[in-house]
Formats: C-alpha cells, sequence, structure tokens
C-alpha cells in the first residue's frame, strides 16, 4: 500500500504493520485508560500468547489459535466479574495469571517433547518477516476500530465520562462494553506477532497517555493519540532498519520518552501564579 | 394510575444475606413532589437505584412510566433522571459541561443514533435554566463541587424525564443555589414532572405540598401529603418513635 512511498519492500511492510498496529491499539487504549482498565492491555496479549501456545501444541495456526483464546478470554471477563462481584481489574489480573500459567506450561512441555518451540517472536515480535495478509488483518482490525469508535461514539463517551451515569441514562453499557473486549481481543491477536506480547501495553497505553496530557476533550484524543502513534512507531522502523536496531522495543523506548516529555510540557499541569 | 406504583417489592443486593428494602410499597402520581428522608442506611438510595432498575427487584410488582419494571428496566431508564450521589471527576475529565450535558439526551436517542437540532436544543435549554451558560466550555474536572452538582442536574433536565430522581442534589451546594435550584424543581414539578429527592437538607424547599416518605431499615414508616416547612419535624419525630420502639422491645 505505501510502496508508492518506500520502495523497500521489507520497510515498507514493516511501516505498514506498525502503522495500522497503532491506529487500532492507541484508539482502544484511549477508551481503556479513561475506563481505568489499562490492565486489559497485558491480560489481553498475554491470552493471545497462550493462545499461539495452543495452536502450536495443537499444530494448527497459532494466529487463529491466538484470536481464539483471546477472545474466549474477552468473552470471560464480564461474566466473570458479575458473578464473582469483583471490580474487572482483579478479574484481569486472574486471567491474565490463567493465561501465562497456560503458555508457559506448553511452551515449556513442547520443548521437553522435543517439539523445539520459539516463542521469541511472539513474545518480543518481529516485523521484519511479514506476509502481505497479515497486514491487511491489521488494516481490516484497525477499519473496524475506527468504525466501532464512529458508529459508538455516543455510547462510548459516555461510558469513558461515567459507567454508572451512563447506564442510568438508559446507555446500553454491557452490550458497549463486550463490544470493546472483542475488538481488543483481535487487535491484540493480530498485534502480537508485530510489536510481541510484552511491548503490545505500550502501543495501547503510551498514546492515550501522552494524548491526556494536551487534549482538553475526548474527540481531540481520539485524534491525537493515533497520530502520536504512528509518528513514533513510522520513525522508530526507519531508526531501526537505519541503525540495527530491534524495532518493537526502540518504538516502546521512544514512546515512553515521547511521554515523559509530554509530561514536563504538558499545560495541563501548569499552575498560573500570576497574581491580578 | 401513579406513575410509579410498588407493590410490596423486595430487593437484595447479590451476596447480601438479607433484603436490603423489605415489602415496600409506593404510588407517586404526576406532578408530585416526594421528598424520601430517613435515617443513614434506611435503604433511601437503593429505593431510587430499584426504581430505575439498577438494582434488581428480587420480588413483588413495580410499573415505572406505565412500563414493568422488571421486564424493561433499561426503557424505563430512558424515562427515568437520576441525579447520582458521591460522584466526583478528576480534572483530566475529558469532557466539557455542554457535552456532559447533551450525554442526558443519548439514552433516549438509542444505539447507532446521532444527536439532532433538538438535542442540543434541549442541552442548551437546560444549561441555560441551571444558570451554568458560563460554565458550558469547561472541562467539568475542572470544576468545583457544587458545579459540578449544577451540571449534573442539567444533564438530567435536558433528559426531559418523565420522573425525576434526585439523591442528595445538595450535598455541595451553598444556600443561595440550592434556592435557586429548588425554584426550578418547582418549575419541574408544575410542568407535571414528579421529582423524587434524598435529602438530609430541607431548607429552602419549595412552598407546595410534599409528599413526604421517610423510611427505616428498609421499610416506609411514614407516607403522607404535607406541608414543605413541617418536612424535617416529621422526619426527626418518626424516626425518634421508631428508635423508641426498638428500645423498648
Amino acid at each position: 500500500m505505501l510502496e508508492f512511498l518506500i520502495e523497500n519492500n521489507v520497510v515498507c511492510r514493516a511501516v505498514e504493520a506498525m502503522v495500522f498496529a497503532s491506529i487500532a491499539c492507541s484508539i482502544l487504549g484511549v477508551i481503556i485508560s479513561r475506563m481505568n482498565l489499562s490492565s486489559i492491555g497485558f491480560t489481553m496479549s498475554h491470552a493471545a500468547f497462550a493462545g499461539a501456545a495452543i495452536g502450536m501444541y495443537l499444530e494448527t495456526s497459532a494466529q487463529i489459535a491466538a484470536i481464539f483464546f483471546s477472545m474466549a478470554v474477552a468473552a470471560l471477563i464480564g461474566p466473570v466479574s458479575d458473578k464473582a462481584k469483583m471490580a474487572a481489574d482483579a478479574t484481569l489480573g486472574v486471567l491474565f495469571a490463567m493465561s501465562m500459567a497456560v503458555a508457559i506450561f506448553l511452551i515449556s512441555y513442547l520443548q521437553n517433547m522435543g517439539r523445539g518451540l520459539s516463542a521469541g517472536s511472539l513474545l518480543f515480535g518481529n516485523v521484519v518477516s511479514l506476509y502481505r495478509e497479515e497486514i491487511y488483518a491489521l488494516l481490516l482490525v484497525s477499519a473496524i476500530t475506527v468504525i466501532f469508535v464512529l458508529a459508538f461514539y455516543k455510547e462510548i463517551s459516555s461510558i469513558m465520562f461515567n459507567m454508572k451515569i451512563a447506564e442510568a441514562s438508559g446507555i446500553r453499557v454491557k452490550v458497549v462494553y463486550y463490544i470493546l473486549l472483542f475488538i481488543i481481543a483481535l487487535s491484540v491477536s493480530l498485534t502480537l506477532n508485530i510489536v510481541g506480547g510484552l511491548l503490545i501495553f505500550v502501543l495501547i497505553v503510551t498514546p492515550a497517555s501522552i494524548a491526556s496530557q494536551f487534549c482538553f476533550n475526548v474527540k481531540s484524543m481520539f485524534m491525537a493519540a493515533p497520530l502520536v502513534a504512528i509518528s513514533v512507531s513510522a520513525f522508530g522502523v526507519w531508526a531501526g532498519f537505519k541503525y540495527t536496531l530491534p524495532i518493537p522495543p526502540l518504538v516502546a523506548l521512544l514512546l515512553t520518552g515521547v511521554f515523559a516529555i509530554s509530561v514536563i510540557l504538558s499545560f495541563k499541569r501548569r499552575i498560573n501564579y500570576k497574581k491580578y | 394510575m401513579g406513575i410509579i406504583e410498588l407493590n410490596d417489592i423486595y430487593t437484595a443486593y447479590e451476596g447480601g444475606d438479607k433484603p436490603v428494602i423489605r415489602g415496600l410499597s409506593l404510588c407517586v402520581d404526576p406532578g408530585e413532589y416526594v421528598v424520601i428522608g430517613g435515617p443513614n442506611s434506611a435503604g433511601k438510595t437503593t429505593l431510587l437505584e430499584s426504581i430505575n432498575g439498577l438494582i434488581k427487584i428480587t420480588h413483588g410488582s413495580a410499573m415505572v412510566c406505565g412500563l414493568d419494571l422488571r421486564r424493561h428496566g433499561n426503557a424505563v431508564r430512558k424515562k427515568v433522571g437520576y441525579v447520582v450521589q458521591n460522584f466526583y471527576f478528576d480534572p483530566f475529565t475529558p469532557f466539557t459541561v455542554e457535552e456532559v450535558v447533551l450525554m442526558g439526551r443519548y439514552g433516549r436517542l438509542g444505539l447507532l443514533k446521532r444527536p439532532s437540532k433538538e438535542d442540543f436544543e434541549a442541552a442548551s435549554k437546560a444549561i441555560q435554566l441551571v444558570g451554568i451558560e458560563d460554565l458550558a466550555h469547561k472541562t467539568i474536572g475542572t470544576l468545583s463541587g457544587g458545579q459540578q452538582q449544577k451540571a449534573m442536574i442539567a444533564h438530567n433536565i435536558a433528559k426531559e424525564p418523565e420522573v425525576m430522581m434526585l439523591d442528595e442534589p445538595f450535598s455541595n451546594l451553598d444556600f443561595h443555589a440550592r434556592e435557586y435550584l429548588q425554584g426550578i424543581f418547582k418549575q419541574v414539578v408544575r410542568s407535571g414532572t414528579p421529582i423524587l429527592m434524598v435529602s438530609h437538607a430541607f431548607d429552602g424547599l419549595p412552598d407546595i405540598r410534599i409528599h413526604l416518605v421517610v423510611m427505616n431499615k428498609g421499610r416506609i414508616i411514614y407516607d403522607r401529603e404535607c406541608d414543605s416547612k413541617d418536612v424535617e419535624s416529621i422526619i426527626r419525630k418518626e424516626c425518634a418513635v421508631n428508635e423508641d420502639a426498638r428500645i423498648s422491645h
């Protein structure tokens, strides 16, 4: 898609993958951070990681298994929180631990059985050897995310403002919440082998946190967060190839650096000491 | 037929060993100003949350705005305005007062529908009515507790509800603001929309007949009309009688 701009096929696919992953993750990140559900990022990424391990154990597609397993975890979050009367964050912690246990158990088991398994790309990501189909899948998931936010903007904004007030107003909070969980599961499982399970959290949480330092309304946050994520990750891909550096951790470090600068420069934090 | 008809209802929180509300019956007619009083943990907030279906009714029948609450909870919530108790919006909340007030209209619009010109006008009118035009473009988290309270009242007025419920609406307000808002509530009631208000502050109640409900331990112990100036004394008396009866037993 960006071949007209970038001649090198490998670099081009890496940029495309990072751009689409940035759009989906950062838009979802704006919603997640406002709802205080940041831990959903690492729970989902580890669910996808466990799913990929299950796929390898069953000798099927790791990515499809990752999608199914993270969808199953997404389907569990709401009902488990409701039934156990626990905060969603506590449920996420339980499911995170379960996913991690499944993944480690299967990886160790497969290694003991002599079926060598490289979990490196799932943990740390790999933007160098991507198939065109993977890029199209990411394009699709970023389009689904944008359409979801545009279609349910009034419901999403009400829930982001206050879940209880939204429910009391007659908003169908659970419907929107469950759709959100499934889109997060889909985005995370498709992004897993690009940025890796350990770093995907950065793409979800950090751009939204940077945007929140400067934006006074949620519409501008929905625009600023993907712009920041796209710019930083595209620069990260360029710098990674130019100086032969590992791209996913480089992008993570760059985003963290931008976040630190944004906290220092944030005019929302400034106090006006002027005397009138 | 009342706009709210509760008949022998019980409600319980999941996992709770006892029902919070027990055998409660209440009828509210259009245009009534209902004040719900009583000691802490009497079940006043639970009653409001049961009326708009946020807490499940486990027994009894409940009709609100002509709908069976146990079957149509969400449809009821679209018709009932509810100012919740004890909210706090942090300074980074990315919503302006104007946006928050408009959100009052979102529930009744239904999924996938965008707010129309009429919705924007209703929000604008509510902002003017509550007198917060100068705050309309400010983010809600940067306002004082009282200003946030007014914004949430405007949010519910914009909804144009068939019933308005207010849980401690004056908790952050000075007496000028209380009097001003009581004037607005009087207009709301005169337009035929009943108000159910849980409060511990009874100064400045409008000079109209009040339907007073006093609760204690999940039950209604007083349910009659009275004069607005007698509200506080009746609540004190009823609660004291109830406490004496408990001690003598």
